[in-house]
């Protein structure tokens, strides 16, 4: 695990400057291609941000690439509002709310976990450290579906099965072994004279963590954070399968909305619902994209 | 390196950790596997008839619906692996071609932050057929051309290939770009100075030098297309009938709607397997990049 990340996350640590070339025609003919390359990228995103500001008259028009004749954000209003989403029709803002109230907790939970745990294999003196991380590694692959059912069973018995508590509780699980493992690949090039020197300072695990380690950890406490929230934000599956019909994501209730096949389909509607659940994590994308790379780097193994 | 003070806090604030991997993880393997073994519909029952343990197995293989699955994922797998090769020449292009290099880099990887269902939602519209891209190639006058990918069994599967290496080319390019980075710059001159052309630097040279990186991704791309049930979900449903089942969708639809516990515990142990099967060279992998590094030092 250790270097099969590390060997990714190199980026940006080896830069060389090239001289500067006029612009010759593989040039032109590079950029042609990633323009193209571009455009191919920005057509979905493109398609769903027109076909959600455009009447339904316009769409039943044909013309998929053409821009809305007039701008409106009724379909947006109807989505988020009142559109129906299996038996209920309050629109997405229930499962916006739902969501939320799955990643606050989930977020806490699973980077305090892992933190503490990351920070105990690396500094402290666990005989079984390299056993367990070993473990940790595997665990971190194994498909959702081997254990689903029994996280049912302990969830219906915790008494939270189909809460959000239930979601949160089940996203803090299976994140815990590759945070830890983040975080204990971090926490393993601290000195441990640091440490050591704390301990003679009469510094106890907890008040060297808080106050010690824990203000070392800005960078990569930002990099985890992004990675679960856009992670948390973006599942389904656990919101589907813990959330019960009363603590939905927003991801459950869009797909619920979409696949409604009575009455006609409302196009616009559909658009507008897809992007609003897409868009808390496009604009922590568009605003923190530097550490949303180093996300990917570093959780490369949750694939 | 460790400390000798203090044994008891670490190992108890370790507690919760241990008691996650141990209950959710390791505990809840081993009940599926036992569960696999047995013949519980909907509800458990834990009695396993030892005469013919392996009954809901030899059940899966006779099953088509299992047959169809393993097929897409191979299906799958391959098409996905065209995120790994449009990864690696976008890649390999911003880095040659410095111009503009966070604004494509930026384009690209936007499909990374957005769900699935949403992906799906979005390329579902484009697939109309009434709608969508055939309606504007067919309002250009080009009414050969046929886009209604979803509707047809044979197709369908192309199109959640062709959905899913838009959302991961540009994952797999953002780890090319770092394998590229890390090449020393002093290859180039040498080539050019030999007067070699440009393709045969990147075939003999460049790719040979990142076969970490290029192995690296085709693993992880083998995890996330056993891991793919988002992206039928939101595209297909399944369907048309059973041609865009995958192991992953199979697994929960033996679970939720047919309430098929033992016979899911084993598909669901299947495809524990698979992944180990992938995850060894991994394994393997990294000790040896391990040993490698070691030689290197010493």
């Amino acid at each position: 695990m250790t270097d099969f990340t590390s060997s990714t996350s190199a980026e940006g640590a080896v830069m060389f400057p090239r001289p500067k070339k006029r612009i010759k025609g593989r040039s032109i003919a590079v950029l042609v291609f990633l323009t193209m390359a571009a455009l191919f990228f920005s057509i979905p995103l493109y398609v769903l941000v027109t076909t959600s500001f455009k009447t339904m008259d316009q769409i039943r028009g044909g013309a998929i690439f053409s821009l809305p004749e007039v701008w409106t954000f009724e379909a947006w209003r109807y989505a988020w509002d009142e559109a129906c989403s299996g038996i209920t029709c309050e629109g997405l803002k229930r499962g916006f709310v739902n969501s939320l109230e799955i990643l606050f907790p989930s977020l806490i939970a699973s980077i305090a976990i892992s933190a503490v745990t990351g920070y105990a294999l690396a500094l402290w003196n666990v005989r079984w450290a390299g056993g367990f991380l070993f473990l940790l590694f595997l665990c971190a692959f194994v498909p959702f579906q081997i254990i689903m059912y029994p996280l049912i069973v302990i969830t219906v018995k915790l008494g939270i099965y189909g809460s959000v508590w239930a979601v949160a509780f089940i996203h803090t699980v299976l994140a815990m072994p590759v945070l830890t493992l983040i975080f204990r690949n971090y926490y393993k090039d601290i000195p441990p004279e640091i440490i050591k020197a704390a301990i003679m300072d009469n510094g106890s695990f907890w008040r060297i963590f808080l106050e010690i380690v824990l203000p070392m950890s800005g960078n990569i406490l930002i990099v985890v954070l992004i990675m679960q929230i856009t992670s948390i934000w973006n599942d389904y599956l656990i919101g589907v399968t813990f959330g019960g019909l009363g603590a939905q994501p927003m991801t459950v209730n869009l797909a619920n909305m979409v696949t409604v096949t009575t009455g006609t389909v409302s196009y616009n509607v559909n658009m507008a619902a897809a992007l609003q659940t897409a868009v808390p994590p496009l604009v922590i994308y568009f605003v923190l994209g530097k550490f949303f790379v180093q996300g990917i780097a570093a959780g490369a193994v949750k694939g | 390196m460790g400390i000798r003070w203090s044994r008891l806090t670490p190992q108890l604030a370790l507690t919760p950790a241990v008691a996650i991997t141990a209950i959710a993880f390791i505990g809840s393997i081993g009940w599926t596997i036992l569960l696999s073994l047995t013949s519980s519909r909907r509800l458990p029952d834990y009695t396993i008839d030892w005469t013919n343990p392996f009954r809901q197995y030899a059940r899966l293989f006779a099953d088509i619906g299992w047959r169809i699955s393993l097929s897409n994922l191979i299906v799958l797998a391959i098409g996905s692996a065209l995120a790994i090769v449009f990864g690696f020449i976008l890649a390999a292009m911003i880095e040659r071609e410095r111009r503009g290099e966070d604004f494509f880099r930026t384009v690209f990887l936007y499909p990374l932050a957005i769900s699935l269902i949403v992906t799906g939602v979005a390329w579902r519209w484009i697939f109309n057929p009434a709608l969508g891209l055939e309606s504007f190639f067919h309002s250009l006058g080009m009414t050969w051309v046929s886009f209604n990918w979803l509707a047809d069994g044979r197709t369908a599967m192309y199109a959640i290939i062709l959905a899913s290496v838009w959302q991961s080319s540009g994952f797999y390019m953002a780890l090319m770009l770092a394998g590229l980075k890390a090449i020393n710059v002093e290859i180039w001159s040498a080539a050019r100075l030999d007067g070699v052309p440009l393709w045969r630097v990147y075939l003999e040279i460049i790719i040979p030098m990142m076969k970490f990186t290029f192995l690296t991704c085709a693993i992880l791309l083998s995890l996330g297309v056993i891991k793919a049930y988002d992206i039928i979900v939101a595209m297909t449903n399944g369907g048309p009938g059973q041609s865009t089942w995958l192991p992953a969708y199979f697994t929960i639809n033996a679970m939720s709607a047919k309430g098929n516990l033992a016979f899911a515990s084993a598909a669901a142990t299947l495809m524990l397997a698979i992944t180990l099967v992938i995850f060894l060279p991994l394994v393997l992998l990294t000790v040896w990049q391990q040993r490698m590094r070691k030689g290197v030092a010493g």
